[in-house]
Formats: C-alpha cells, structure tokens, sequence
C-alpha cells in the first residue's frame, strides 16, 4: 500500500507531511502541527454528494439538479471557510496522560512553573530586539530614501524637470515595495496586511494554516519594512503584534517547522493549552513594542483572547511586555548613541505633552465627543470603501503577480499623489529651531523657509503624527491640513489590504491627527477669544484617538494603549469618551476593519455570546449528523480506510463500545483525534506501510482515547451549547442521546454560522476556499 | 566689628578690584576701570558708615521714613561688609552696561557683536560675587548677596541674562574668555557684506539682473550658512543676518525659483493616476472571478438551516 501518511494527512506537499507524524508523542495530538488540509476538488466534490445522499430524505428537484456540480458562488463575507480548524485548548485526558502526569515529581511542576517565566522573558527580549531591527532599518532606509529624493529635487528646482523628480520618487517606492509585496505575495501570503485578524483569530481558537511559523516572521518583518520605505501610508505598529505572537510559538515550542529543526527544548509546552498562552504573551509583547504601552499590551490580549485567562497568566503576560518594551528602549537609546537614557519606549513615539499648557477643560468635553462622533463616521466610511476593495481583490486580483502589480501601483500613485500636494502648496513655514524638519524640502518657498504639506508628506508616517501632535500653532495651514486629510484617507483606504504586510493604525492615527488639528485651528479662529483653544496639537491627539477607535473599534486595551503612548493620564477620560463615541456611531453603520477582514477571511470567529434571539435552536438542529464513530477495539483497515477517505474530513472520532449483546446500541466511551490516530498507526502498531495482513490486525484505543469527552443531550440550546465550548476551548462536542448513544458532533463551524445579521438571525454557508 | 576692621577690608577691597581690572585687559579698558575705582571709591566709606548705624545701607534719605522702625534693630553681623557692597555696585554697573548695549543692538539683531565684552565682564564680576571665598567674618559674598532672602535678586538679575545670552547662542560667536569673534563669524559677515553690496549695486531697475549678477555670491553665503548649521557654529546675529538677506533675495527681489513646470508634472501625475483605472479594469474584466463552491454539511435534519429558522419564526 502507498505512503499512508501522505494520504491521510491530505497534505498538498510531500514534505510537510513527512514531518508531520516524526517524533510526535502520542500525549496530545493536539502537538502535532498539522498541515492545512486542503481537499482535492473531487473529495469536496463527494462530501456535498455524500452526505445529500445519505441524509436528504425530500429532495426538491432544484436541489436535484445541483447535485450533479456544487454550487458555486462569488466570494463574500457570508461563507465560513473549511481550512479552518480548532486548536485543542482541553487537554485530552488519556491514559498515557494521566501516567505521564504521576510521574512527574513535585520539582517537576516547579521547574515548569520556573521555565514559563524563562520563556516569556526571552519572548518580550527576542520581540523588543525584532522591533528595534525594523525601526532602525526603516530610518536608515528611508533617510537613504528621502536623501536622494531631496537631493534630486533640489537640482531640478533649479535647473528645471522637476517631473523627473515625481518618475524617480514613484519608480524608488515602487521598486521598494516590490520586494515587500513578491515576498508576500509569493512566499508566504498569510503575512499579508497587519496580522492583527489573524492573531485575533489564534487567540479565539481557530488554528490559521502557517500563521506562527518563522517563515512568516521572517516575511512579515522584511515586509513591513520595505512597505514602510516604499512610502505606502502604512505604519509599522501592526505587524509587530504578529512578530511577537510567532516569537512566542516559535521560543515555547523550542522547535521551528520552518527550519525543520527541534532543539528538544520546553517538550511539555508542546500542546495547544500551553502554546496559546505564550501566543497571547507574544501578541501583547509586541503591542508594548509597538506603543510602549505594556499595560496595553496586557489588555489587548485580555480584550482579544480573553476566554481563558487566569491572573498568573496575566502576571506573566505583563512581565513579557515589560521586557519587551525595555529592551526595545535599551537598544535604540545604544543607536542613538545615549545608551542607558530610556526614553523611546516604542516604535511610535507620541512625545510628551505638557500637562500645564494642553490641559483640558470641562467645556471641551462636548466638544470632544463631537469629534467622537465624526471619528466614528469618518472610520465607518473607511472600513465599508475598504470593504468593498477587499471584495473585489479577493473576487479578481487573486493571482500573486497581480497582487504585486497592485502594489506596486499603489506606492507610485501615493508618490505621485504626494508629489502634486507638495509641489502645488503655497504653504511655507520658516525654517527654526523650534521645528527640526528631518528632510525640509524648499521648492519654490522663500530661503530660509520650508514647504509645509512636505513634511506631513515627506516624511515616514510616525514622524509626521508626531509634528501633527507637537508643532506649534500656525505651523499648517488649514488647507494644507484638509487636503492631507483627503487624500490620506483615499490612501490609507486603498492600501490596507494589498498584499504586503503593513499596519492600519498609524494612517488612522495621522488621518485622525490631521483633521483634529484642522478642528482646533478652526476652533480658535471662529471664537472671538482664540487663545483659550490655543493647543492644536490637543484636539490632533483627540482626532486620532476618534479616528483611530473608528476605524478598528477596540475600547479598552486602545485607550490605554493612547494613554501610555501620550505618557499623560489626565486624557485617560477624553480619550476614553472619544472612543466609545466613536465605536457606538461606527457600529451603528458597520463593524470594525479587523472584524470586516476576519469575516471576508471566512474564518469561524466565535463571538463572546451566541447571537442573541437563538435561544429556539437546539443541539439538534446545530450539530452535523451522522457521526463516523470508531469501535473501541477497531480493525486497522477500518481505521485506515477512515482516515484515507477525503469525503470524512473529520479530525475527532467519537469512540463507542458494543454492547454485549450486539442489538444493544453501541455507547459513547471516549474521543480520538486524527492526529493521534496516525501516531498510532506510524508509531505504535504499525509500519508506515499497511500491508494487507495487516488491516485485519485490530487495534485498541483504550489507552489513548479521551475517556471524559464532553457531552451534551440533545435538547440543549444553542447559547448553552455556545458557552460550553467557548469558555472551555473545546474542539469537539459530543451530542449524546438519553441512553448515551452518539447522535451528533459540535464543532467550532457549527456553531459560528450562526450570526445576527440585518434582517434577523442567518447561517453561514460552508465553502471551501 | 569695628571701623577699624571694615577700613582694613576697604583696602583690600581696593586691592581686589585693582587687580581684576587690570587682569582683564582687553574687555575693560584702562579708562573703564579708571571709572570703577573712582565711582567705587566715595561710596564705600559712606557704606562704611552707614553700616555702624541702620541697615538700610544705600540710599537712606529716599528710604527714610520707612527705614525708621528699622533703625538700629540689627547687629552687626547681619550686615554686608564693604567688600561685598562695592562688588555688588560694580556688578550694578556692569549690569546697566550690558542691558543698555543689548537693547540698543537688538534690532537688527547685534547682540553678540557690540556686547560679547561687556557680558564678559559681568560674568567676571558675578562670578566674583558667588565665588565662596571668605572674606568677612565666616560669611562670603555669595552667602550675603546671593542667599540671604527669598528673593535673591541679583542671582535672578544674572540668570535673565544668562539664559538670554544662551538662547542667542552668541558663545558660539565668541572666543573663550570673551576676547574676540571667532574667526568663522568674522569670515561669514565680510562675506555677507559682499553680498549686501552686490544687492546694492543691482538694485535699481530690473532684478533679474540682480539675480544673475549676485547669485554667485549668494549661493556662497548660503553654502557657507548651511555649513555653519551643521557645525553648531552659529550665533543669532549670524541668523538674522542671514534672515535678512534671504528675503531680501526671495521677498524683495524676488529670485526664487519660479514654479514652470505645472504641465509635465500634472501630466506624469495623472498619468500615474490613470495607471491604476487601467489596471482594475482590466482585472475586472480579464481575471477570472474566483468563486466559491459550496459544501453541504452533513445535518441531521437536512436543509433545515433557513427555512427552518423561518418555519420557526413565523
């Protein structure tokens, strides 16, 4: 018989299989990084086939004659996809684990306990150490970048051919961001974008094929950077969650799928549970990188991935961002030749506002939730345009040469976009100590005077939301200011979502920041004494706030996240009131980007409740039916031929037990995974080669089933059901029947099609993708 | 304490002042310091005298009658000895010096060239003052002048002007021990005075020819400002100047670069802009559409999924 690995596993590559069941103990399959299973047509093909022929009692002629083909549709939000697969949060609680665990001394605990905190010290070391590699290489880089670009300019102002300047300018950030985008888009997709619906996704429980691998990192930092060189309005704040979340299950699991190597380190966090919780140290490890916000940091794993949390878990999470934001401090104060003086706490640096001359009063409250308001609009506005991008790239520009010519046309047009601004404003500011330009371009200003709309557009995006915030009042103008807001906005919109990696929040903080300057200059010209509204930079930090909550809808971990960053806590309240203004307009016309991305993904994201008005539904009705059950002592050829089927994609197989008396009906007695079923099999009993002898040979599954699987009778509610296996992270739930026979199987898919849509509750379709 | 005594550090007091004025040779001159011993030397017996009885030392007729219910209420060691007083008169008059001078060079802005010298000598004098050398008693100068009450005005005095003197920047101008210009500020005012007269000459009738004719040498002036800039070698006489003159160039004669070359550049942007138009097009309309196939889950009700949710609602 052939390699049966290959064919169960269903891998599209050889090799990945291949290492897929090497070295795997048989504790927890859950272990076992699975590939993603991507079905051949055909299997997809018979599943639909199969199971309407099985189950479909009354067949309405219509539905007849889709048997023959499936039914295809365009991509949209209203599909889950099948490559998504649970993480096994549970433990399975077999024999050889419970064995396992009786031998394990008291200092064994201890020493565990001693290497998590180990563990999560080097996570926050390794992501503060990756975030001070892109932040130094993105300002070598782009001061190359924007020297030469200057120095281009400066010659032809004077001589003439200043168009040639806009060529050099377009084709430089184009070049730049091919790199980023052909690393993207052909070596490791998942990268794209600022990986936060993805770790969202992680930390929910949905295993994302590939999505902590170091192959990924790799990518992703490459990525960001020559994304943030080739001048795309994106920041490089995002993806450092990412970073940080695959250091964590790259440094937990001691072993690198990407390198094919195992250091044979940390074994015991080898499973699900354990990786998970590293997972959200990292995520909020790079949160506090990113901001130098490590509370933040903490809360947005609270607020992220919070089913499962425990305040040990949370001491250490904190202590993972600590680390990370100092060593992130530590070593760009050694490249700014200041070692040892800690003031770059994160990549984006809001700088520090004096509490006495921005203060705010009570009278500005209002005020402040106006802006919440618009935030809340302006964001709606841009999650639904870059919805319908999305949409469309996923429908057309599906081809990974496509995707790279996208991008590429994207950065010359925001070169070019840039380069008109610049060249048509008459906006110049003289040049002074006060405001130290890094690359202050003149063109046709006086000597001695600088064009405005170039530093907001020529300049990396961090160093322009820190001008917006900080310059003094009179240093834009408002037209300068309401173009930049126009034609960011189109920008940012436009390039969240191309194929390379790049964060959402810096453009929507630089957007926000923009119009709320804008605000505050108006404020203080229309009312008769201006200077009570002096600060601009006051009302650019509320604005991005605004349009920041907007846009991505988080509430607490991004307040905190902004008052760490500004470094004040008296904007604790504004901020917090101009983000929930902002989320509660939002939510009003349409859901935050993350979860617009999380759903065009197709990904079964389950909510904190089951959508409201379900409570009529029962397990019944939710769960997949009939279930392929396992005998407790089974032929190996059966097993065999299950797993080998690509119409039964199933990865837990209940495991019943005759009755004596064969009329009996065979009672529920355990759970078995897939992937400990083909350790077994590889390792334990046989070969890798299944002669024919051999599947008569029978097997016992005693030892390795979980024997305590998780039931729940038929009649169950679906909110109940829901609660069950979010607060548990279960992957599979048995639906027994009251004599304890095996009716149906919950999983994950089940349960998430459910949503609250419009016109009241509806159902997700399966598709494959 | 006795006359006896303060006459004694009346001497010294001479002896000291002598010697820092001749010491310093080229910022005071000769008549300078002629002026101090004379001005200094009526007013120290007066002190001298007035200390024995009221401690409202200076000017006792204007103070008079307020200074009354002060009369005779300290003993002596409250008071400041000659030596002291005579300093913080010199220092008064230094003061006066380098305010006047300050003010009168503040438009166009000359303060390091005319007062560099008058500041060094102030700087000389305070730090004379706040040196915390014992010269009365177990009291220096610094504790009588300079702590002795909540106010300290002549350590405030001072500070205003050091902290104006190191916002001008005019140490950068300044050799160390405020004996001359550095020689990079000497350099860049000759060449700006060519400049100057360049702009002079041309200046009447057309400025296109000013343009031309001076660009040479003010393009020199702002290599060598611009060079300056990043050396840290800059003062804000040097900045003004320069201030100055660039707008004459830029506001005045109106040599900027003109803007030209609208056409090109609106061109090649919108042609950029076109790009993307193009390519979605054509993906639209070339790329095949990816479509999703639809995979029936196994229910154990089929088909029960939408229609049952509406059975069950309605």
């Amino acid at each position: 018989m052939a390699n049966i690995t290959k064919k169960v596993s269903w891998s599209s590559r050889a090799d990945e299989s291949g290492a897929t069941a090497e070295g795997t103990p048989l504790l927890n399959g859950s272990e076992q990084p699975r590939p993603s299973r991507q079905l051949s047509r055909d299997g997809i093909f018979q599943v639909g086939r199969l199971s309407t022929v099985d189950l479909e009692e009354e067949m309405t002629s219509e539905e007849e004659s889709l048997r023959g083909r499936p039914k295809e549709i365009p991509h949209n939000e209203k599909l889950l996809s099948l490559k998504f697969e649970s993480l096994d949060y549970d433990n399975i609680e077999n024999q050889l684990f419970l064995e396992e665990e009786r031998r394990m001394s008291y200092m064994g605990f201890r020493c565990l306990e001693i290497s998590r905190w180990v563990v999560c010290g080097l996570i926050g070391f390794l992501t503060g150490l990756i975030a001070c590699f892109i932040d130094i290489a993105v300002e070598e880089l782009a001061g190359i970048k924007y020297r030469v670009v200057k120095e281009n300019i400066e010659k032809f102002t004077e001589v003439g051919g200043l168009s040639i300047s806009l060529i050099l300018w377009a084709v430089l950030n184009s070049a730049i961001v091919m790199m980023g985008a052909i690393l993207v888009a052909f070596f490791e997709p998942i990268a794209a974008g600022s990986g936060i619906p993805q770790i969202k996704c992680y930390l929910n429980g949905v295993k994302i094929p590939r999505v902590v691998r170091l192959k990924t990192l790799v990518v992703k930092v490459c990525g960001v950077i020559c994304s943030v060189v080739g001048g795309l309005a994106v920041g490089k704040e995002g993806p450092m969650i990412h970073s940080g979340a695959v250091v964590a299950a790259g440094v937990s699991q001691g072993r690198s799928t990407s390198l094919k190597r195992d250091f044979k380190i940390f074994e015991y966090f080898r499973r699900d549970t354990e990786k998970r919780d590293f997972v959200s140290a990292g995520a909020a490890a790079g949160v506090s990188a990113a901001f130098g916000a490590p509370v933040g940091g903490v809360l947005f794993s609270l607020e992220e991935g919070a089913s499962f949390w425990n305040q040990m878990l949370t001491w250490r999470i904190f202590f993972a961002s600590m680390i990370s934001t100092f060593t992130l401090n530590f070593f760009l104060s050694i490249y700014d030749n200041k070692p040892g003086d800690l003031s770059n706490p994160g990549l984006i640096n809001f700088g520090r506002f004096e509490s006495d001359s921005v203060a705010y009063n009570l009278y500005e409250i209002p005020l402040f939730i106006a802006m919440g308001a618009f935030g809340g609009l302006l964001g709606a506005l841009f999650n639904k345009l870059n919805y319908w991008l999305t949409i469309f790239r996923i429908r057309y520009v599906h081809r990974p040469c496509l995707q790279v010519m996208e991008a590429m046309l994207v950065a010359a047009v925001t070169a070019a976009v840039s380069f008109t601004m610049i060249y048509f404003s008459n906006d110049c500011q003289p040049l002074g100590a006060e405001n130290k330009e890094k690359y202050p371009l003149q063109l046709f200003c006086a000597d001695g005077e600088y064009n405005s709309m170039a530093t907001i557009f020529f300049n990396t995006p961090e160093i322009s939301v820190r001008s917006l915030f900080h310059t003094q009042a009179g240093t834009y103008n408002p037209l300068t200011l309401g173009l930049f807001t126009i034609t960011y906005f189109f920008l940012a919109c436009w390039t969240y979502g191309l194929a390379v990696s790049a964060g959402v929040f810096i453009p929507a903080l630089l957007i926000g920041a923009a119009w709320g300057r804008l605000f505050g200059i108006l404020l203080a010209s229309i009312t008769p004494n201006g200077s009570i509204w002096a600060d601009p930079g006051k009302y650019a930090l509320i604005g991005a706030a605004a349009q920041l909550g907007g846009v991505v809808r988080m509430t607490l971990s991004l307040t905190v996240i902004m008052v760490e960053a500004t470094g004040n806590v008296t904007y604790g309240l504004p901020i917090m009131l101009v983000l929930m203004t902002a989320k509660i307009v939002g939510d009003y016309f349409v859901e935050g980007l993350y979860d617009i991305h999380i759903k065009l993904q197709s990904v079964p994201f389950l909510h904190w409740d089951a959508p409201a008005t379900s409570h009529w539904l029962t397990a019944r009705e939710v769960m997949s039916a009939p279930v392929t059950c396992l005998n407790r002592i089974e032929k190996v050829g059966t097993i065999v031929d299950i797993l080998s089927n690509t119409s039964t994609n199933h990865n837990g197989f209940p495991v019943v037990m005759q009755g004596a008396d064969s009329d009996e009906p065979s009672k529920l007695c355990g759970l078995i995974l897939r992937s400990q079923l083909i350790v077994l099999l590889k390792h334990k009993v046989f070969s890798i080669h299944v002669s024919q002898d051999e599947r008569e040979c029978m097997m016992d599954l005693t030892e390795f089933m979980n024997a305590t699987p998780y039931t729940v009778p038929l009649e169950t509610s679906l909110p109940r059901v829901f609660k069950l296996f979010r607060a548990l992270g279960l992957r599979h739930l048995v639906v027994a029947d009251d004599v304890n026979r095996v009716v149906g199987l919950v999983t994950r898919k089940d349960l998430a099609r459910y949503h609250l849509g419009r016109h009241g509750l509806e159902e997700l379709q399966l598709a494959q993708t | 304490m006795s006359i006896h005594k303060n006459c004694y550090f009346l001497l010294i007091l001479v002896l000291n002042i002598y010697a820092l004025v001749s010491g310093d040779g080229v910022n005071v001159t000769a008549s300078d310091s002629v002026d101090t011993l004379t001005q200094s030397s009526p007013y120290s017996p007066a002190a001298a005298v007035v200390l024995v009885n009221s401690p409202v030392f200076r000017k006792p007729d204007v103070d008079s009658i307020f200074s009354l219910n002060l009369l005779s209420s300290f003993p002596e060691d409250e008071e400041i000895s000659v030596y002291c007083s005579d300093l913080l008169h010199i220092f008064g008059q230094r003061y006066v010096t380098y305010v006047n001078c300050s003010v009168n060079s503040a438009r166009p802005v000359k303060v390091c060239q005319n007062c560099y010298s008058s500041y060094g000598s102030l700087t000389e004098i305070y730090l004379k003052i706040s040196s915390d050398e014992v010269v009365t008693g177990n009291e220096s100068c610094r504790d009588s002048i300079l702590r002795n009450d909540r106010l300290m005005l002549v350590y405030l005095l001072y500070n205003n002007l050091e902290d104006i003197w190191g916002k001008s920047d005019c140490a950068y101008c300044v050799t160390k021990g405020f004996h001359s210009l550095t020689n990079d500020t000497l350099y860049f005012l000759s060449s700006v005075n060519q400049t100057l007269t360049c702009f002079e000459k041309y200046k009447e009738g057309n400025h296109t020819e000013l343009c031309k004719s001076c660009k040479n040498p003010y393009r020199g002036l702002n290599e060598l400002y611009s060079r300056m800039e990043t050396n840290k070698t800059m003062c804000i006489d040097i900045e003004d100047v320069m201030n100055v003159t660039r707008k004459l160039w830029s506001k005045e004669y109106n040599c900027s670069f003109p803007r030209e070359e609208t056409v090109p550049v609106i061109a090649v942007s919108s042609f950029m802009l076109f790009l993307p138009i193009i390519f979605y097009l054509s993906s639209f309309l070339h790329s095949e559409q990816k479509k999703r196939k639809l995979i029936h889950p196994k229910r154990a009700r089929s088909y029960n999924t939408l229609m049952n949710i509406q059975d069950k609602l309605s």
